[in-house]
């Protein structure tokens, strides 16, 4: 058996290692655009901030590959793939033949279409190509502006101020984390960024981005400067757009495989066409909370998915339980919160929503329900237990008996005894008897 | 592979567990070292209703918390079973995606080093701490093939795996 995997991040490592445990004979290879060892794209913003050196990025050990008999080639890119010859086609012009082949290869960054932005050029952060031309361009000059105030703009935004940069953050939307937070969620997280002196224009549209002028251009001092709806000026040595990814769906295009804004996959992982696989950024699954097909683009999620890939490829029947599309946590400075589900929801979605609020503590937590069943959560300040919470999403389990508990700071696992506890212990026991 | 259990009725909340985890977790080994180092216990003795309830890592066998890490620093060993992010060349960088997918929320903050917090199954050990330290015999540290015969008898089914 010949198990071909394209992209070695999140969900290609844990599909080639969930491989390897299922089958010790196989022949399994990895191949990826990027000529480097598995790194937690997650880590770039500790990289750039100097945390974290290029070794400390990877996720796994460094002689992963070789202990787990796993052949690689890197600094590949696979552009095209025959379904019929159950073969891949590299850029190089070689073929590489599979009999079971994973479609793991994430998302790459947008670029809007900023006016000017073709004149300033466009700098976004996926990879670690991204992260070294950032380092490269932040020896120029100390002012950085970040288009974007969602998860990956804050966090290099947080991280260019660790740095010692200068760091202004433009969001169009009316608050920063527009996807995740609410406005008052949002609010707490942006009082604490600014803190360390990052400033934060929400609610702006990017009217221009205008390259250095004149002389400024030969000198080291070059400043862009972006316009923005208003007419402030905000100068900048770096501009760094972060709005948003798309999915890597190319290889797959012309095979007949179903391709939404995502790779269409059914729960076993499978795309439309035979022996071909997807998982993480690059395909669509199903939302655990509004039971629609769409991206799912975290983490967790593309290393479940690629385990469950690696079963099914692997002749396990294993269906993949449907996944939180959103679900993020954050401590930029000092607040640590979560969010999952319909975090943003408020009453006039026809949904439940019970809040506590403290100001003064930093503190505030959200849960949206709709007839007893949790669909959505915000924790910000204090996180302890918040799985607890998450977990109930996950079950879309009836809450009713512990509603007016859910938002005590005292509300952990043991409320959900005996009750659900006790009903998963005797399914427990059925099962082992 | 063994197991932390708990009879539920025969926990006080007398703490016990508590400081002797943060004790063995200190420098000192002591439960007032510990408190001085600022040392917080990975055995959480919380409550419902009043009433005590411990709550302690269960290490999973298939531990949504090493699902989520994306630093790769939670990981679950294949010999022991124990599921920690410490020891490991991939260092824990407090992203708190743990604390999200735990759903036992058996995963804290160490406010000292900023990283998640959580039972290692006191890996100096032959009995971890907690059990070792319990007046009231509320903690147990048995095989899980023990545990799962214990459960088909009434006393055995007071028993709830926690660790
Ligand atoms: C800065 C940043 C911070 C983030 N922080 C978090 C976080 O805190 N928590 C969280 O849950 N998520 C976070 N994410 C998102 C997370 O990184 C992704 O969800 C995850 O990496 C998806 O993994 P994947 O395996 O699907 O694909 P990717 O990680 O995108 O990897 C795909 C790989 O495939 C390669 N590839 C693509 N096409 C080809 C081709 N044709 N030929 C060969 N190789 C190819 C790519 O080069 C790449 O190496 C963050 C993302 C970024 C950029």
């Amino acid at each position: 058996m010949r198990y071909l995997i394209i992209g070695s991040s999140a969900a290609g490592i844990k599909a080639a290692e969930t491989l390897r445990g299922l089958d010790r004979e196989a022949s399994i290879t990895v191949l990826s655009e990027e000529n480097e060892p598995p790194y937690s794209r997650c880590l770039l913003p500790e990289y750039l901030s100097g945390k974290k050196s290029r070794e400390e990025l990877t996720f796994r050990a460094g002689n992963f590959f070789k202990d787990n008999n796993i052949e690689t080639m890197l600094g590949e890119r696979a552009v095209y793939v025959d379904p019929a010859g159950q073969e891949v086609i590299l850029e190089s012009g070689e073929a590489v033949g599979y009999d079971k082949l994973l479609v793991a290869t994430g998302a790459s960054s947008t670029c809007p279409p900023l006016p000017g932005i073709d004149k300033v050029g466009f700098t976004g952060i996926r990879n670690l190509d991204d992260a070294d031309l950032i380092l490269n361009r932040c020896r120029s000059g100390n002012k950085a502006v970040v288009i974007g105030g969602g998860f990956v703009g804050l966090e290099t935004a947080y991280a260019l101020n660790r740095r010692g940069l200068d760091v202004a953050v433009v969001e169009l939307a009316p608050h920063i984390l527009a996807l995740q937070f609410d406005a008052t969620a949002a609010e707490i997280l942006a009082n604490d960024m600014k803190q360390s002196g990052i400033k934060i224009y929400a609610g702006t549209a990017t009217r221009e981005l205008r390259p250095p002028e004149g002389l400024g251009r030969l000198g080291s001092e070059a400043e862009n400067t972006v316009v923005l709806d208003d007419g402030t000026e905000l100068k900048a040595h770096l501009v760094l757009t972060c709005t948003g990814t798309k999915p890597n769906v190319e290889l797959l295009v012309g095979t007949g495989a179903e391709i939404n804004r995502g790779i269409v996959v059914n729960e076993y992982m499978e795309t439309t066409v035979p022996n071909i696989y997807a998982a993480g950024d690059a395909c669509e699954s199903t939302d655990l909370v509004s039971g629609e097909k769409g991206l799912t683009p975290i983490w967790p999620n593309a290393v479940i998915q690629g385990k469950t890939a690696a079963y099914n490829m692997a002749g396990r029947p294993r269906k993949v339980s449907p996944l939180l599309g959103l679900q993020n946590a954050v401590e930029f400075r000092e607040v640590p919160a979560i969010a999952a589900g319909l975090s943003t929801s408020g009453p006039q979605d026809g949904l439940e929503i019970l809040t506590v609020h403290q100001p003064t503590r930093g503190i505030y937590r959200k849960i949206v329900l709709e007839e007893n069943v949790i669909k959505g959560m915000i924790f910000v300040g204090n996180i302890q237990n918040a799985g607890v919470i998450a977990a109930l999403i996950r079950k879309q389990a009836d809450v009713s008996k512990i509603k007016d508990k859910l938002l005590d700071y005292s509300f952990n696992y043991g409320y959900l005894w005996p009750g659900m506890v006790k009903k998963e212990l005797e399914e427990m026991e059925a099962e082992a008897v | 592979m063994k197991e932390i259990l708990l009879d539920y009725d025969k926990c006080n909340g007398c703490m016990a567990c508590a400081q002797a985890c943060a004790a063995e977790h200190s420098e000192s080994k002591t439960i007032v070292g510990a408190i001085l180092e600022g040392v917080r216990p990975r055995i959480f003795v919380q409550s419902v209703d009043g009433k005590p309830f411990p709550i302690i890592c269960r290490h999973c066998e298939d531990a949504p918390c090493v699902d989520a890490c994306m630093a790769g620093a939670m990981q679950k060993d294949p010999e022991t079973g124990v599921v920690t992010n410490e020891g490991h060349a991939e260092a824990c960088v407090g992203c708190w995606m743990c604390i999200m997918a735990c759903p036992y929320g058996a995963v804290d903050r160490d406010y000292r080093s900023n990283t998640a917090l959580k039972c290692d199954r006191c890996p100096e050990r032959e009995i971890p701490a907690c059990v070792a330290s319990c007046p009231n015999n509320a903690l147990f540290y048995t095989d899980v093939n023990v545990y799962a015969d214990a459960r088909r008898t009434a006393e055995g089914r007071r028993l709830l795996a926690i660790g």
